[in-house]
């Protein structure tokens, strides 16, 4: 938003800005007049839980695509820190019962992965998608080797409060992923690296010239986006009470959605943290809307295909886009 | 410890197999299957494997178990090969095995895919070692078509296990209300039958019980959760019971009705009989489990070939229903589970067709 040039103001880039909001807001009017359940508390409440993991896996995200590259390390890092975790607190395999201190544990794991992304992107300059989708796939493997395709049960009821409990009515998590926010956004609003993440995804050589730590810059965020998704997979195991290797399945996905959806671009520099819990929750009410509406569950994938591509390209801003890859 | 057991069993395998040269080559081809060989000689010489999706999953991580077991009670060298999800890995990792071992292989396959089933058997047949395949292949393709290589096809009978949990948790509710369903990806031939037996079940019940509505979730525990907190929003009081074509599913749908206080008000039901469903049918959340027996399919797809190769049984005289057949399913409910968890089911490698029931059958 800070990257709005104030030589091409006009209707359609001021449009453009509110383009997710608006998305969102016309498919709940939408939802809610086939189904009036829609807008009810109850749903409402369940709405915020099921977007929860997702916000927190895409605060990590946000930064790295604003950054102009790329992280597909999701799935593995959420897989693993979610098994450490599982079999810190008190369960069926092992004898540790770390409690709620198995959350720093496991989210100092996904930093030191998405430092390892880092590292190995700036280092080797290897391209970030093919670094983190190595990563990934290590991570992954990780949790396979360490359970050997089993899964491990959670007996600890304070960690799975981090779900199940409740607060002002609200589950825990998404006081949480509330939390997460916020830290994103002082991250991306208050400091030197929030601005210097925009410099860089907007033209990295430039950034470099006026003297900004790009390769520094780089390794920091994707560590910090190791943080957030160590935290994503402490709430998947405190939400389905057990850890396993698969448990992440089908959340990069929806992570690369939600963040493109609501706007923020994948050639860098435009979007912000803001766009993508829109973008998060255009994913979340359109899933649920669907089967509210009864829609035909062929037709669903569909539908998610054609919104999704609405979404994005009401929301592109084409006035910086010379080439599109 | 294990990758450096595994290098030494490769090495050993390269040199035994450089040794055996022309002779193994001509002696694999020749006495194939029309005579039985002398059971002394050969106990080394083959090598087994299974072939699986992937190791992550607790069915597969314990089909592969299987086939260890039976490896290690014969003393034969075993090898795991994982597809992946890849179609085209599965089928190389088999030929290069063929190759390293000049066709003394026997491997039991779970095919990624229908038609890798078909590439594979020939590339066995070929190379003269002999195949198990389990859950897919193509419904015109037959073990005794291609005798004596192919030497069975083994999967589970997804109707009437499908209908069978169907009714333990009609029988949990009362038998007279609302329940919602959560498929498996709707082209998988597992998918397909357990749907069919849900809708054979509700249909015997007269009306009594209804299909609220059903969403394949993909087998994903993630895409259950999300759809059961929708279906709380749309049928609330209505859902009475909740259908799942597999555990992991189930359990995606347990949580859900957790987060909404609905644990163990609303009865579920799954299928696979993994670890983390028995335990929610001891606790009354789940209202029953369809355990397989992965490790039965997994030691078995192994035993029967290896008893043909050391002329213990014939193949090609053995009757259709030994050659394509369902294994068992045991329905385990509130009443049994602690039964069945006291005396898991056991597997005896010498009893080849003990626990099949019945040929395989083609609906459509």
């Amino acid at each position: 938003m800070q990257t709005r040039k104030a030589t091409s103001f006009s209707y359609l880039d001021q449009w453009r800005r509110w383009a997710p909001l608006a998305v969102l807001i016309a498919l709940c009017i939408l939802i809610g007049l086939f189904n009036p359940n829609f807008l009810s508390t109850g749903n409402f409440i369940r709405l915020l839980n099921s977007a929860a993991i997702p916000v927190v896996l895409c605060m990590g995200a946000t930064f790295i695509i604003l950054m102009g590259s790329i992280d597909l390390s999701v799935e593995g890092i959420v897989a693993l820190t979610a098994v450490i975790a599982s079999l810190l607190v008190a369960n069926d395999i092992t004898a540790y019962k770390l409690g709620l201190f198995a959350v720093p544990v496991a989210m100092a794991i996904g930093g030191l992965m998405g430092l390892v992304n880092g590292v190995v992107h700036v280092k080797l300059k290897t391209p970030s998608f093919m670094t983190t989708l190595g990563i990934g796939f290590a991570g992954l493997g990780i949790a396979t080797a360490i359970l050997g395709g089993l899964t491990v049960r959670i007996a600890d009821p304070t960690f799975r409060y981090l779900s199940l409990g409740r607060v002002f009515g609200i589950p825990m998590a998404v006081w949480i992923a509330l939390a997460a926010f916020l830290v994103a956004l002082t991250i991306q609003q208050r400091t030197r690296i929030g601005a210097w993440i925009y410099a860089i995804g907007t033209d990295e050589v430039t950034a470099r010239f006026a003297g900004i730590p790009v390769e520094k810059t780089r390794i920091l965020v994707f560590a910090l986006a190791g943080l957030f998704y160590g935290l994503g997979g402490v709430l998947a195991a405190a939400q389905f009470g057990q850890g396993h290797a698969l448990i992440a399945q089908g959340r990069l996905f929806t992570t690369i959605t939600a963040v493109v959806v609501g706007g923020t671009a994948l050639s860098g520099g435009v979007g912000s943290v803001v766009n993508s819990i829109i973008g998060v929750f255009i994913v979340v009410v359109l899933a649920n809307g669907m089967v509210l509406m009864g829609i035909e569950p062929y037709v669903q994938q569909g539908v998610q295909g054609l919104l999704i591509i609405a979404a994005v390209a009401l929301a592109l801003d084409r006035s910086r886009l010379s080439v599109v890859k | 410890m294990q990758s450096k057991t595994a290098a030494r069993t490769y090495t050993q395998l390269n040199r035994r197999s450089m040794l055996k040269g022309l002779a193994g080559l001509s002696g694999a081809g020749l006495l194939g299957g029309t005579f039985p060989m002398p059971a002394i000689a050969q106990e080394t010489t083959w090598t087994l494997a299974n072939s699986m999706r992937s190791l992550a999953n607790p069915y597969h991580a314990t089909f592969a178990k299987g086939g260890e077991e039976f490896a290690k009670s014969i003393g034969a060298k075993y090898e795991m090969l994982v597809t992946e999800g890849n179609s085209e890995k599965g089928v190389s990792d088999i030929k290069a095995l063929l190759q390293r071992t000049g066709g003394k292989l026997i491997v039991n396959v779970d095919p990624n895919d229908s038609p890798d089933a078909r590439v594979i058997v020939e590339e066995v047949k070929k190379a003269g070692g002999f195949v198990v395949t389990q859950w897919n292949k193509p419904d015109d393709l037959h073990p005794w078509d291609f005798d004596p290589n192919y030497v069975a096809h083994m999967s589970f009978d997804g109707v009437p296990n499908a209908e069978a949990i169907a009714n333990a948790l009609f029988g949990a509710f009362g038998g007279e209300g609302g329940i919602v369903a959560l498929g498996g990806i709707l082209s998988n031939v597992p998918a397909i039958e357990r749907k069919l037996g849900l809708d054979n079940a509700i249909a015997k019940t007269n009306g009594k019980v209804k299909l609220l509505d059903f969403q394949p979730a993909d087998w994903n525990e993630q895409k259950a959760f999300d759809i059961t907190q929708a279906w709380i929003t749309r049928f609330g009081d209505e859902i009475k019971g909740v259908f799942a074509a597999n555990d992991g599913m189930g359990m995606g749908a347990l949580e859900a009705l957790r987060q909404n206080g609905l644990a163990g008000k609303v009865p579920v039901v799954g299928i696979d009989g993994i670890d983390a469903a028995l335990t929610a049918v001891e606790a009354g959340e789940f209202a029953g489990t369809v355990a397989w027996d992965p490790m039965w399919t997994g030691a078995m797809g192994l035993a029967i070939p290896y008893a043909h190769v050391t002329g213990k049984i014939d193949i090609t005289k053995e009757p259709k229903e030994h050659r394509e057949f369902y294994g068992t399913g045991v329905i385990v409910t509130k009443d049994t589970v602690a039964a069945y968890k006291a005396n898991p089911p056991k597997t005896d490698f010498n009893d080849l067709w003990g626990k099949a029931t019945g040929q395989v059958q083609y609906r459509s």
